[in-house]
């Protein structure tokens, strides 16, 4: 009797749902063994949550504001993700973007003009700051070998210390001087009336404001989705993820598609950044417990991961994830613990991950009989 | 043909769980006791600034029992995680909310929930329904500065601190007048940590400042590291935000301690008796907001006299620390001999707005 792992020739279809829902059930029910375990009853918590982050007054439009994000940072993984480049610097580039935003901000919206004119500096001045920061790991990693995950992930805390800086530790151009609250206390200049973003208000739950950033990005998801889809980029990107031997042999040039995919991870990253600093905060928050506390960028890759890379999957996860973290800080106090929707989130990562394993290969129990000792033949799997 | 499947599985997820969701009552307000929540920017139990605040809440429960009902939120942000843990609290029906962290409150959400009364501490907003509240945590860390005074031989004193803003330039002026008040001549050398609870940093900070000659260590940090290292090394530390002296118990000295619990009381008590006003509190020794940690087995018995002496002079108004003559670091005059720095009015000569150290601080005031 033997046990062996082994991939599987063809991945069923169904299993690739089947996958992150099962991610997302597990993890629900680990999560409900540790509230039992803490005196806590699951069913009524997960009820009150969902109440919390979709049904309550308002709820939705608490739960936007923190999709929106979400939804940039999970575009943002997804997209270098899918060629194997594990992009963890989002949520520094996201921090770029948001300077590089509120700078064309603050520079155009006081100029007077047309509104559309600051909103659109902000929108390409955010893209390019966070391509920018991105293809620091992305040169690295290009040209040295460099790996991407360390470089990127510790450009996060330079970027955070950055915004800080700007704010906190110096008199820089972002840094509010006017009126005696600005010598108390540190903080940005407020964005002048015609740069901040508007949002479509819905009359649902009490009045319900879709901010003009979820809109980019969803539309940001239909750009990555035609990208991937139906450019030869994206095919050769998507080659290159899979194998890059194949890749090489097909004359894709594995440098310059390194540089490209980064840069359109971190222009993404670089969005939202621009859109928490128009939509949300109408400043730049350097305040080291504002933004940089949240870690938006870091949920952002359990939203990737369980979408699986599709942009219209990662922007639907997006809204549901944003959901349970609104319901986590509506649900927190004394008697319920504060990190749960962190452990949950964790969870869900390990379990999505955990499933891609099981459904790339299968477990099988052979009894061993004395001519047929050989392993299978592994036939190579087609393109799925 | 996948990404339909997967919609369509999303879709019958979420209304699984819709039907799940809908069959929950509603009703969470009640006419009972008094709600009254707190909103912490760090753990409940952090050992300092947070604890601090939760200990004046577990007060305020204990005086009033069944008829206020509090609670607590923590490691919110400033921003939309406050905005969020706000509207989920008006939606409980909670009626006074204290926002322990500056920037929490902000005009559009005092003017979207009008019913809620906020206080906001270390802040400068008043309106209809926000009250700003702080204390002179200087005039009790001017006394563990004279503490640190007397430990020094040298003369030579170190102090960690979080970021270059008014509200840590200002105690870390009053730590060295304290310690130029007992040790005439003492300098004070300072190191910037850039958080306000980093442990690992402040040890680094400690040692740096300890490497530079420094013999007795001061923080204006929320983690007792520094006082850990203290004690390692056999020098004595003045702590800050609570009494930490059981992570050093040879080297402690004392500390200034904040009781919010007193003026929480106060204020839940005129809220509930319909008698709250906003304004300006700046609590004092006094009326019990700032104290002093007992002290630790390096304070002589004469050393402790003299502290105390002073505490007494302070609070019956013979005695204030920032009142001129006070030079900076370069020796200029910025306050004259006789006057007193106000807390709000006098620009960066006012206590909120001070931006500069004074003479014997060694170290930028700008990070």
């Amino acid at each position: 009797m033997r046990i062996s792992v082994e991939q599987r020739l063809r991945r069923p279809r169904w299993l690739t749902v089947a996958v992150p829902f099962g991610s997302v059930v597990f993890a629900f029910l680990v999560a409900a063994v540790v509230l039992v375990v803490t005196g806590h009853d699951p069913v009524s918590t997960y009820r009150q949550l969902f109440d919390a982050a979709f049904l309550e007054k308002q709820s939705i439009d608490q739960t936007l504001i923190v999709a929106t994000p979400l939804a940039f940072m999970g575009l943002a993984a997804a997209a270098a993700f899918r060629m194997k480049l594990y992009n963890i610097g989002a949520e520094g580039q996201m921090y770029l973007g948001a300077i590089t935003g509120a700078a064309a901000g603050l520079y155009f919206g006081g100029r007077g003009g047309p509104a559309p004119f600051p909103i659109a500096a902000m929108v390409v001045a955010g893209m390019l700051g966070g391509l920018a920061w991105a293809l620091i790991p992305g040169i690295l990693r290009a040209f040295f070998r460099t790996n991407e995950i360390l470089t990127s992930l510790l450009l996060n805390y330079v970027a955070g210390l950055l915004l800080t800086y700007l704010i906190f530790e110096s008199e820089s151009y972002w840094r509010q001087t006017k009126g005696f609250n600005a010598t108390v206390f540190p903080t940005g200049k407020p964005l002048p009336p015609n740069a901040v973003w508007p949002g479509w208000t819905l009359h649902v739950q009490g009045g319900t404001t879709i901010p003009l950033g979820a809109f980019f990005g969803v539309g940001a998801a239909v750009v990555l989705w035609i990208l991937y889809r139906l450019t030869r980029f994206g095919f050769e990107a998507r080659v290159l993820g899979d194998s890059p031997r194949a890749a090489r042999y097909a004359g894709v040039r594995m440098r310059r598609k390194i540089l490209a995919v980064m840069a359109v991870s971190g222009a993404i990253a670089g969005l939202g950044g621009a859109s928490q600093v128009g939509d949300f905060s109408h400043a730049l928050d350097g305040d080291p417990n504002g933004l940089q506390k949240i870690g938006y960028g870091y949920t952002g890759i359990v939203v990737a991961a369980l979408g699986r890379y599709n942009p219209f999957a990662v922007v639907l996860i997006a809204f549901l994830l944003g959901g349970l973290e609104n319901a986590g800080n509506a649900l927190q106090g004394p008697s319920f613990p504060a990190g749960l929707v962190g452990v949950i989130q964790g969870i869900i990562l390990f379990s999505a991950l955990g499933g891609e394993i099981l459904s790339r290969h299968r477990i099988r129990i052979t009894r061993k009989t004395t001519h047929d000792t050989a392993a299978p033949a592994r036939a190579p799997e087609p393109a799925a | 043909m996948k990404t339909t499947r997967r919609l369509v599985l999303a879709a019958l997820l979420t209304a699984t769980v819709a039907l799940i969701g809908a069959s929950t009552g509603a009703a969470k307000h009640s006419a009972g006791p008094f709600k009254v929540a707190w909103i912490y920017v760090g753990p409940h139990n952090d050992g300092g600034w947070s604890q601090a605040h939760d200990a004046g809440r577990l007060y305020v429960q204990k005086m009033l029992g069944s008829k206020v009902q509090t609670t607590y939120k923590e490691n919110i942000a400033v921003g939309a995680q406050f905005n969020q843990a706000v509207a989920s609290l008006a939606a409980q029906g909670y009626q006074m909310i204290f926002a322990t962290s500056y920037g929490y409150v902000t005009p559009q959400i005092a003017a979207k929930y009008p019913n809620i009364k906020f206080e906001q501490a270390t802040g400068t907003l008043v309106s209809k329904n926000v009250s700003e509240y702080f204390g002179r945590a200087e005039d009790t860390i001017f006394l563990s500065g004279m503490a640190a005074g007397y430990a020094s031989k040298t003369g030579k004193i170190g102090d960690v601190l979080a970021y270059p803003i008014p509200e840590v330039v200002r105690h870390a002026n009053a730590f060295t007048l304290g310690a130029q008040y007992a040790h005439p001549g003492a300098t004070v050398r300072v190191v910037w940590t850039h958080s306000w609870f980093a442990p690992a940093a402040e040890k680094k900070a400690a040692q740096s400042l300890v490497a530079a000659g420094v013999d007795v260590l001061g923080q204006n940090v929320d983690s007792p590291a520094t006082g850990q290292f203290a004690e390692s090394i056999g020098d004595p530390w003045v702590g800050y935000d609570s009494d930490s002296s059981k992570f050093a118990p040879k080297s402690w000295l004392t500390a200034s301690v904040y009781n919010w619990g007193l003026y929480y009381l106060k204020r839940v008590k005129e809220a509930m008796a319909g008698r709250w006003t906003p304004g300006f509190y700046y609590g004092t020794i006094n009326d019990g907001f700032t104290t002093l940690a007992p002290f630790g087995p390096g304070v002589t018995a004469a050393e402790k006299a003299k502290i105390l002496a002073v505490e007494k002079k302070i609070e019956n108004g013979t005695f204030y620390e920032f009142e001129g003559p006070l030079y900076d670091q370069t020796g200029k005059l910025l306050v004259a001999k006789g006057v007193k720095m106000d807390v709000l009015k006098g620009g960066t000569n006012s206590l909120y707005g001070m931006n500069w150290f004074v003479k014997g601080v060694i170290g930028s005031p700008k990070g």
